[in-house]
């Protein structure tokens, strides 16, 4: 039963001739069919540029519109809605008037419903690095590399609750239903490692984050291009061979099932997709191989384990290390767009993540330390082993809070109108700061930078005009920035 | 039409090589005989459109559009459905309309009188394409242009083209179309598919799931005339049926079982309206009253029906915040206006939200004119009314009547609450969570205070405080409804459920409750219209017994006539002391009775108990996640720029200005039903609306929507539906963008078919093999024509002659294969295995584990009980969260409509279908199958697993490579391996 050719997926690959066959004459029926559906609605856009797939081949390295300064991308998401003010925006108007009403604030009604007075942030501010950044004591490890970050304090968000915010950071659309940023990107872009995801979705140990897998969804786009959720801790569902399939029954079913379809396939022989789905079974064995070894983190040194807090007695915190470390691997594999998470859905309001309404000091003592030491020590390491050099690393939340506490509690409501995120690596500023809140950090006031805006920016970066990846969906040509964005050209290295 | 479709699909070949190879296979063979691009920056005022008017508007622009085409206007030469798109920007040498002025197809050079095209031009044309094509968006007359578009023009029977292919047998005037655009082409249809692949096409088409091996050897042995036509009537007669199609209709409207959004909750009662779509689809249920019921069920005797409205997304984490308030809700009413348009209309009505449509004649007011439709539905659930729904509320009301006096009877005996020196002897019963009674002597007060000092848990809670009057019958004056006014030491914060004003709103239960905002105690103070004498307080943490927590343990009851002359009339000091878990009846203490008075009140409280469990029976009305209707919407204005907090003027509800039916709400008033209606109206339940009911302002506008959209006379509605069923029995449909007729929609393939269809729907005229007469709007006649058709039975064996014309078989020169969907093919493994089970209806099954977080959890189940073997249109339908398994088999996660699924392959649905637990165990439950049924002898089992997975015998090759198999690894891994083959997936 052995057969010696060539497997019909390397067949399909190296041979252009027969791909030239299959691909002009040898394709009728559904595969063409749906690609020729794809690609012609694709390019109807006005000014789409649309990428060149096949479903062979789905996640084959493609051209960006233009020469890119990143090949990768990790995206850091803390869910909940992380302070700016405990954080990264240093306000010392708030400090100074801590105690005080925000002027022009009566009647105010945010999230939750009425505020207090200004309340200055629980954590001291101190200048870092030769940049002399104000960042607070709440994230020490990560602040000593303001250096290394382009901050954009002046962020706003479309909604100010949870599930539409969090919808719109990952996908464009406060709604439920479209793609997610790495699903647009795998679409545009391929990847280079065809053995692993084009775009992987780490969730935080305590869970998925608040809309779940919204943020990795693919939607209307091809599920091909859709994020494969998996942790350090938590390999991809159904990954390995059932343990009472032996190692030989599994070689056995292998080639028997090949058998089958090349029968069926000499039935059948001009039908592409039967051959991508042959192809398929190939990938998965190569993927089971593949992702069984990158989260194989033994392979580290001890330092490097260390450095990530890979061991801490923090269990919390080890996880979301391992994740941090699973994240560079990833990288330097040639996965094109990492989505590590830190902080899950809620729990009891600000206890899964970042979400302080009522007991923000408490709550940001458990939070912080589990993002510090392992995100400081991920970006450090993509630097040292020049990773950096092409990828792309942005930390973003939700929206901000408020400068003021809730009324009746010692938290800090939810502020769509003000907050700040960072970028680091390729292609941006490093030791850079654009924008900014006012003086409590209350509204975004300079270079106001929407959601649609950074997107752009991220895709600009990849080298994809933000305009020009489209796919039509239910009467439109979509983008991952609706009709909005502007490419944030300040920050550009 | 003709000739253009006919120039068309003679490009189809070029697109294909562009497609596979890129530009180079292209580059190489043609764009050498291409005028070169101009080398300078083309602008499209002044380069290009002068160009375009001097060669194109005279046949493509205001006056004519031939080929439905207009040169000057953008979507137009954009649109979407294209088999080779006019113009690929960037890339010149792709686009088509660079081809067909450099006349590089064959007989179609453009202009096609005139000068041709210099190659100056040419350049310019490519050099703008080549710069991005870039067309600046200006007012232009798209609304004007869409007015003449195709959709939007009535239906007309067309003539039926005569033809008359060698050796074919025509069975209806599908193939006369069909064949005829072929011919045209020069194509020849495939021949008629071999038995054993048509019995397998019908079952997984019709009825999703794969026939018997003894259904197919029947079905191979009936040589009479008529066999297969009969099979076709006997699987539309099936029930499995409506399990099968319905499931496409609830892919277009964006059917979920929970809310999405970031609590995702579960909606427990959504499941009916799956049910009424299933039995609507095997009733055969007039299409045109399956559209009105959806909307306007209520009205016409099918309740579950209008689950449609409320099948989509609401966020319900809810904020004092007024602006977000305002979003959620226009978001909610966005969803209903724009999921009606598209599944009727197959328009993009949600695009006119924010501005007027960019391409379709749909000015913004026409959307706010929609919204204003449904401006009275909202999110939620309500009571399944059935016949006997009056008489069980008229009883249900003289119970509870009955239910107050037995109260204030057995009130007679309870002991007064002591509010002197204590009497030990006298102790009253513990205080419980569910009910509490104080009784004291008459009183006459104008306030009453009850102040916790401690409770069990946290923040006390009260779901209900009841104060009863010293008069016969007793009134219950707390009532805000009664003038009465709640006042109290705290409120627990922003919390829907947890509000003061329930403490009196005649509501029971933890949701309608207040809880204090201070640990352990708090105090509420009414104060009633009018001074007024009580005797009785009744009080209670959660009446329906659900919480006990929270539990006032110490408390006491003051009143007061002027504002501080408080007086305790009870307290809990007289109280047996608390005990955890115990949860009582009200109890009456007989201590210090006589024996009569002893025998009364056990004659009372035994009627109580019976009084009491006809009460839960009768308030015990099946629920149904339908929709609530507001029976005077608000008013509807148009937001600027779709923000709700610009509102601007007022608008009507209506329908759309361009389709000429008119919106009418006074024929919608309750005579206004036609006598069809009501016959048809009695639904499941036998309830059905009176002529003479009098409809709410809600109720006559969706009826109005209804009627407009079912009308005979709009252009749409027959012609989408008669797509979709194309659709799904082809794979695509005549138009491929099913859900958008409009101007950047794709134009049908076939058009004069798709009105015959069309019409053929409304009126059925012709009994072209028909044995049951059809009714209009039959879906099951079109089925059968369909199906019947010498078109749909061919082999689906590709030809390099036609795959060279037309690649994708648009044409339908064979039967387009396909993948099954995730349904068919869960289902068939189910079937397979001999563990489906057929339970139709009612609640559905869970593909995760429980969870009660209050931001669901949903984590995919790892073993499968037999509770999940049946079909899989009855798992739970979670939004944005498919199964585990299946899931990865392009199915839609109901966040947005999915009028057209997505067939990918990826290596995830490899590792699905080897290594899941669901998959192994399917496997285990076919291998017992196998052995049971064809014994020991591992060909046996390979014969009989070919027949039951693929409908065939195995040849010898297979026979041996597989007996060998199982020997070698076992019944169980061959198993799974038969799972996973092409063959089992693929339908031919």
């Amino acid at each position: 039963m052995k057969d010696q050719t060539p497997s019909h997926a390397g067949r399909w690959l190296l041979n252009r001739r027969d791909f030239l066959r299959y691909g002009g004459t040898g394709l009728g029926g559904i595969a063409l069919l749906a690609l020729l559906e794809e690609q012609k609605l694709l390019a109807a856009a006005p000014s789409a540029m649309p990428p060149q797939w096949s479903p062979e081949n789905p996640n084959a390295p493609r051209p960006p519109h233009f020469p890119a300064k990143a090949k990768n991308v990790v995206v850091i998401f803390c869910s909940g809605a992380c302070a700016h003010l405990e954080t990264w925006d240093y306000k010392p108007e708030l400090i100074k008037r801590h105690g005080q009403p925000m002027p022009g604030s009566d009647n105010l009604i945010t999230f939750q419903g009425e505020n207090d007075n200004l309340t200055r942030p629980h954590w001291d501010f101190k200048p870092r690095g030769q940049s002399g950044k104000m960042i607070s004591d709440l994230l020490p490890n990560l602040a000593e590399l303001a250096d290394d970050m382009c901050f954009i304090h002046s962020m706003t968000a479309k909604s100010n609750t949870h599930g539409p915010a969090e919808n719109q950071m990952g996908t464009g659309f406060v709604l439920d239903g479209f793609p997610s940023m790495g699903s647009w990107v795998s679409y545009a872009l391929g990847t280079e490692n065809q053995n692993l995801p084009a775009f992987v979705a780490i969730p935080d140990p305590r869970g998925v984050p608040q809309v779940g897998p919204n943020h990795w969804s693919s939607a209307f786009l091809p599920p091909v291009f859709q994020g494969t959720a998996f942790t350090a801790d938590q390999p991809i569902p159904n990954l390995s061979t059932p343990k009472s399939i032996s190692p030989a029954a599994e070689a056995g079913t292998r080639d028997f099932l090949k058998f089958l379809n090349d029968r069926h396939l000499a039935r059948h022989p001009d039908d592409g997709e039967l051959l991508a789905r042959i192809s398929s079974y190939e990938l998965a064995a190569k993927m089971q191989l593949s992702a069984a070894e990158v989260s194989e983190l033994s392979q580290e040194s001890e330092a490097t384990l260390d450095r990530y807090g890979v061991n801490d007695s923090n269990k919390l915190k080890a996880g979301f290390a391992r994740n941090c470390l699973l994240a560079r691997r990833l990288v330097e594999r040639g996965v094109r767009f990492v989505q590590l998470f830190n902080g899950a859905y809620a729990m009891g309001e600000g206890v899964g993540n970042w979400d302080g309404h009522k007991t923000l000091k408490e709550q940001y003592d458990i939070h912080a330390p589990i993002l510090d030491q392992p995100c400081a020590a991920l970006l450090t390491d993509l630097k040292t082993r020049g990773l950096l050099a092409h990828t792309l690393v942005v930390w973003v939340t939700e929206f901000g809070r408020m400068p003021t506490f809730q009324k009746g509690a010692n938290g800090r409501d939810h502020n769509p109108h003000g907050f700040t995120v960072w970028l680091a690596g390729a292609g941006v500023k490093a030791g850079f700061s654009h924008g900014a809140t006012d003086e409590f950090g209350y509204k975004a006031v300079q270079d106001i930078t929407t959601i649609y805006d950074l997107h752009a920016t991220i895709l600009h970066l990849l080298g994809l005009d933000h305009e020009r990846l489209t796919y039509y969906h239910n009467g439109l040509e979509r983008r991952l920035t609706d009709v909005h964005g502007h490419v944030v050209k300040e920050i550009l290295s | 039409m003709m000739i253009v479709s006919g120039i068309r699909f003679r490009s189809l070949w070029i697109l294909a090589l562009g497609m596979w190879v890129g530009a180079s296979c292209f580059a190489a063979t043609h764009t050498a005989q291409l005028p070169p691009a101009a080398s300078r920056p083309v602008d499209f005022a002044t380069d290009v459109q002068p160009l375009l008017a001097a060669h194109c508007y005279s046949c493509h622009g205001p006056e004519r559009q031939r080929a439905d085409l207009r040169w000057d206007v953008k979507s137009s030469v954009f649109r979407s459905g294209e088999p080779q798109p006019f113009i690929v920007p960037g890339r010149s040498a792709e686009s088509r309309v660079i081809h067909l002025v450099a006349g590089l197809e064959p007989d179609s050079l453009m202009p096609p009188k005139g000068e041709p095209l210099t190659a100056e031009e040419i350049g310019l044309l490519r050099a703008w394409i080549d710069e991005g094509a870039v067309w600046p968006e200006t007012e232009s007359s798209n609304l004007e242009a869409a007015t003449t578009h195709w959709s939007f023009k009535p239906v007309t029977r067309p003539d039926v083209p005569a033809v008359s292919p060698q050796d074919f047998r025509l069975a209806n005037p599908i193939d006369h179309f069909i064949f005829a655009k072929l011919a045209e082409n020069k194509l020849a249809p495939s021949r008629e598919a071999n038995r054993h692949t048509l019995i397998r096409r019908l079952y997984f088409d019709l009825i999703g799931l794969p026939p018997t091996p003894e259904e197919v050897r029947e079905f191979e042995q009936d040589n009479s005339p008529g066999a297969y036509e009969r099979l076709v009537d006997k699987l539309l007669g099936s029930p499995r049926y409506g399990e099968r199609w319905a499931r496409h209709w609830l892919d277009v409207v964006r059917f979920a079982e929970t809310t999405g959004f970031e609590v995702n909750t579960p909606r427990p009662n959504a499941w009916p309206y799956r049910d009424y779509v299933i039995r609507a689809f095997n009733e055969d249920k007039p299409y045109d009253q399956f559209i009105r019921e959806q909307l306007a069920g209520d009205i016409l005797g099918e309740d579950a029906a209008t689950g449609f409205l409320v099948a989509g997304p609401d966020d319900l984490v809810k904020s004092p915040d007024p602006a977000l308030t305002l979003n959620q809700r226009a978001d909610e009413l966005h969803d209903m206006v724009s999921t009606a348009g598209s599944a009727f209309l197959g328009l993009t009505v949600g695009c006119a939200r924010c501005h007027n449509h960019k391409f379709d004649p749909i000015p913004q007011t026409d959307y706010f004119a929609l919204k204003a439709v449904f401006e009275g539905v909202k999110h939620g659930e309500r009571r399944l009314r059935t016949a006997d729904t009056a008489a069980r509320e008229t009883e249900l009301a003289s119970r509870r009547q009955r239910l107050l006096e037995l109260d204030a009877r057995l009130a007679e005996f309870e002991p007064l609450a002591q509010v002197g020196r204590l009497d030990t002897n006298l102790l009253r019963a513990p205080v419980n969570a569910r009910q509490n009674l104080e009784r004291f002597v008459p009183i006459a007060t104008k306030r009453l205070r009850f102040t916790i000092a401690e409770a069990t848990g946290a923040e006390p809670c009260i779901d209900e405080l009841e104060v009863y009057t010293a008069e016969t019958p007793p009134r219950n004056i707390a009532l805000a409804s009664a003038g009465t006014t709640a006042t109290a030491s705290s409120v627990f914060p922003n919390s829907e459920i947890h509000r003061l004003e329930h403490i009196n709103d005649g509501k029971h239960g933890n949701s309608r409750s207040w809880i204090s905002n201070e640990r352990g105690k708090g105090w509420v103070e009414l104060e009633f219209a009018e001074t007024v004498a009580i005797h009785r307080v009744v009080w209670g943490r959660d009446r329906e017994q659900k919480f006990a927590d929270r539990l006032a343990i110490e408390y006491r009851i003051e009143v007061a006539v002027s504002s501080n002359d408080w007086r305790i009339v009870a307290s809990s000091v007289d109280r047996l002391p608390y005990k955890s878990g115990v949860q009582e009846q009200p109890v009456v203490s007989v201590a210090g009775l006589t024996a009569e008075q002893v025998a009364e009140v056990k004659n009372l409280q035994a009627e109580r108990k019976q009084l009491e469990s006809r009460i839960a029976e009768l308030a015990q009305v099946p629920m149904l996640y339908a929709g609530t209707f507001t029976e005077s919407p608000p008013a509807t204005r148009r937001f600027h720029r779709g923000d709700p907090m610009q509102q601007r003027e007022e608008i009507s509800p209506g329908a759309l200005g361009a389709i000429p039916v008119r919106f009418d709400l006074d024929t919608a008033i309750g005579r206004g039903l036609q006598p069809a209606e009501i016959l048809n109206a009695g639904g499941p339940t036998g309830f059905a609306a009176s002529a003479a009911q009098e409809l709410t302002e809600d109720q006559r506008r969706r009826l109005a929507l209804a009627r407009w959209i079912s009308d005979p006379a709009n252009p749409l509605t027959a012609r989408v539906m008669a797509n979709r069923l194309w659709q799904y029995h082809f794979g695509e449909g005549l138009v491929s963008t099913p859900s958008d007729f409009g101007e950047n929609g794709a134009r049908p393939t076939h058009p004069e078919l798709l009105d015959w269809l069309a019409s053929e729907f409304m009126q059925p005229t012709a009994d072209w093999s028909a044995r049951p007469e059809p009714h209009p709007w039959s879906l099951k006649h079109l089925h059968r024509l369909i199906v019947n058709s010498a078109t749909y039975r061919q082999a689906s064996g590709a030809r390099g002659d036609a795959l060279a014309v037309d690649a994708g078989a648009r044409l339908l020169w064979r039967f387009p294969p396909r993948r099954l969907e995730a349904e068919a093919i869960r289902d068939q493994v189910l079937a397979i295995s001999g563990k489906l089970d057929l339970q139709m209806g009612g609640p559905g099954f869970s593909f995760f584990e429980p969870n009660d977080n209050y931001v669901r959890v949903y984590a995919p189940k790892q073993e499968f009980g037999p509770e999940t073997f049946r079909r899989m249109i009855y798992g739970t339908v979670v939004r944005q969260r498919p199964d585990g398994v299946f899931g990865v088999f392009d199915c839609p996660d109901g966040g947005q409509i999915a009028p057209k699924r997505t067939r990918s392959t990826t290596p995830l649905q490899a590792l699905n279908l080897l290594n899941s637990g669901f998959v192994m165990q399917q496997a285990d439950f076919l291998a017992e199958r196998l052995q049971r049924e064809a014994g020991p002898n591992a060909e046996a089992q390979v014969r009989r697993a070919f027949a039951l997975a693929f409908q065939r015998q195995p040849d010898h090759a297979e026979l041996g490579a597989a007996a060998q198999f199982v020997q070698t690894h076992g019944l169980q891994v061959f198993c799974r391996a038969l799972f996973n083959a092409n063959e089992f997936v693929y339908l031919f």
